[in-house]
């Protein structure tokens, strides 16, 4: 039996006066990747920190990896998953190596250095890489968190935005080896591209769920003209 | 792994600073030298161990300050914390200073009452924001508290010397083995716990959210670093009263010498800020001895313009 790993059902959360998210109802299991979509502002960012645990004062049910978040404390809940925040960011000017040392398992982030290229750029500090190599490294960090991918969860949230193409392609490689060895990654991205290659696409709109299925369902021309407002041709 | 280079950094500070030392307990106005039966050494031990342990607690405070706030502008003597143990003590002094005197235990603990308000303050008015809002937070609390301490030092004139030599970082003169003991103890024991706090500083670095993915239990590091922070400040303001700029210089140097890894920042400010206190002491008394400076005035004139370079790259 496919076990399974996130769960939520009448999730909601409201901030202020404001509904950001409402009756959120989803399921995966171990072994899927699913790509969280959806306009600026639909809740996607805020969905994957309420699996953290991060806001307690949303109602409803959530369930990672079999506890819910909001009674666990930071460290038992990190055993379950790994997260990558869309705009990383460090306050202090650490080169790559140095880096390792955050991790909790530094052979593992030297590994994903090496997979994602980024061996020559050793030494250097994170001030002195482009954009997108930044974005990588803070990537192995997150990713080196997981020794064991089987009955994990990554929540990455942009992961692939400034990456290269080569280094895109590295991480949609890595996430579909990782959900194949027993781990489930919910991603939210606005790459449409991304997205069809995984198995499930959810759809936010305005804190909702508007559509849930396979990549081919729901990045339809209709779907995507009724999400962002314009067709998939021109896009 | 610490690097070849880093180590013998560590070595020759370590070195400099018990060279120090034994500068320090060598030269004063009672004269230079040990004395015939060591007798200058005992008269000058509490002042050097003081010096020491105030520098040692205000270095590793300093960074990890900077480390919690995440901002390289943090020091307990800028952000108010120094000033409020000030007005600890002060306000004790005035609603009874001969009881003060005769339970030495009273001043670091209203030392640290007043530093673990004013840190209290500084977190709930500065909440998440920028670097500019801590520092006029920090700003604001310190005119607050030195505002208060010189109220009950013109009010009280039995607490008058006592409480400008405070204010102007004088008070390494007074210092007696009696005086200095718990001081000293809670100097130590801060400074020994703020150490453990290495990897979940360098993990808030990387903003709460990761932090916490991470295993950080944010809310928990925070209590505790800003606790432990105001007990350090509070028992090195005991030592030597107000003195700004050695929690912000010795993390800086240390960075520059070791990187950003909180694993070698908190013992190298630490090593630095005992050294860097020191040095001001014995220099600001052995350079003009006829009419000698405190330590507070010599680490302003060293750490205010290194202050102001660091103000004048940061972005917001």
């Amino acid at each position: 039996m496919t076990k399974r790993l996130l769960h939520s059902a009448g999730l909601s959360l409201q901030r202020g006066n404001q509904g950001v998210l409402s009756d959120v109802n989803l399921n995966i299991n171990a072994g899927e990747c699913v790509a969280l979509a959806g306009a600026n502002g639909a809740g996607k960012t805020t969905l994957l920190k309420c699996f953290m645990g991060l806001f307690p004062e949303a109602t409803g049910e959530i369930i990672l990896c079999g506890h819910n978040p909001r009674n666990l404390s930071p460290k038992k809940l990190s055993a379950f998953f790994a997260y990558a925040p869309q705009s990383p960011q460090s306050t202090w000017d650490y080169t790559v190596k140095e880096f390792s040392d955050l991790s909790p398992n530094t052979e593992l982030y030297f590994h994903w250095i090496q997979r994602f290229s980024l061996t020559s750029k050793i030494d250097k500090k994170l001030s002195e890489l482009s954009g997108g190599e930044r974005k990588a490294v803070h990537l192995c960090l997150s990713l080196s968190t997981a020794s064991n991918p089987k009955g994990r969860v990554f929540l990455f949230d942009e992961p692939a935005a400034s990456l290269d193409i080569c280094r895109a392609e590295v991480f949609s490689d890595v996430i579909r080896e990782l959900t194949q060895q027993g781990a489930a990654a919910l991603i939210a991205t606005h790459d449409l591209a991304f997205a069809q290659k995984c198995q499930r696409v959810i759809l936010l709109k305005s804190g909702t769920v508007m559509a849930d299925g396979s990549a081919k369902e729901i990045l339809s021309p209709k779907i995507i003209s009724e999400i962002w407002g314009f067709s998939s041709a021109s896009a | 792994m610490i690097p070849a280079r880093i180590l013998k950094f560590l070595g020759i500070i370590f070195l400099c600073v018990i060279g120090l030392a034994f500068l320090s307990v060598s030269i004063g106005q009672a004269g230079n030298g040990w004395g015939a039966n060591y007798e200058l050494i005992w008269l000058r031990f509490p002042r050097t161990l003081a010096a020491l342990t105030a520098g040692l607690a205000l270095g590793i405070g300093g960074a990890t300050q900077q480390g919690l706030f995440r901002n390289p502008l943090a020091d307990p003597g800028l952000t108010g914390v120094f000033g409020g143990a000030l007005l600890g003590i002060a306000t004790l002094l005035a609603i009874n200073d001969s009881w003060v005197w005769e339970h030495a235990w009273s001043i670091p603990a209203s030392a640290f009452t007043g530093a673990m308000l004013t840190s209290i303050l500084l977190v709930a008015l500065n909440g998440k924001k920028s670097t500019t809002r801590l520092i006029l937070t920090g700003l604001g609390l310190n005119a607050f508290t030195a505002a208060g301490t010189l109220i009950i030092a013109t009010r009280f004139s039995a607490s008058r010397d006592i409480l400008i030599s405070g204010m102007t970082g004088d008070w390494l003169g007074l210092a007696t083995l009696e005086l200095i003991f718990i001081p000293t103890i809670l100097c130590g024991v801060a400074s020994l716990f703020l150490l453990t706090q290495f990897l979940a500083l360098d993990r808030l670095s990387l903003g709460e959210e990761m932090a916490q993915s991470l295993g950080v239990n944010v809310a928990v590091t925070r209590r505790t670093c800003v606790l432990f922070t105001a007990l350090a400040a509070a028992a090195a303001t005991c030592l030597v009263g107000q003195v700004a700029f050695i929690g912000l210089l010795a993390p800086h140097f240390a960075r520059a010498i070791a990187g950003p890894r909180h694993a070698l920042v908190l013992p190298l400010s630490g090593l630095l800020g005992a050294g860097l206190l020191l040095l001001a002491d014995t220099a600001g008394r052995s350079l003009w001895p006829q009419a000698p400076l405190s330590a507070a005035a010599m680490t302003a004139l060293l750490g205010a313009p290194v202050f102001v370079w660091i103000a004048s790259r940061q972005n917001d």
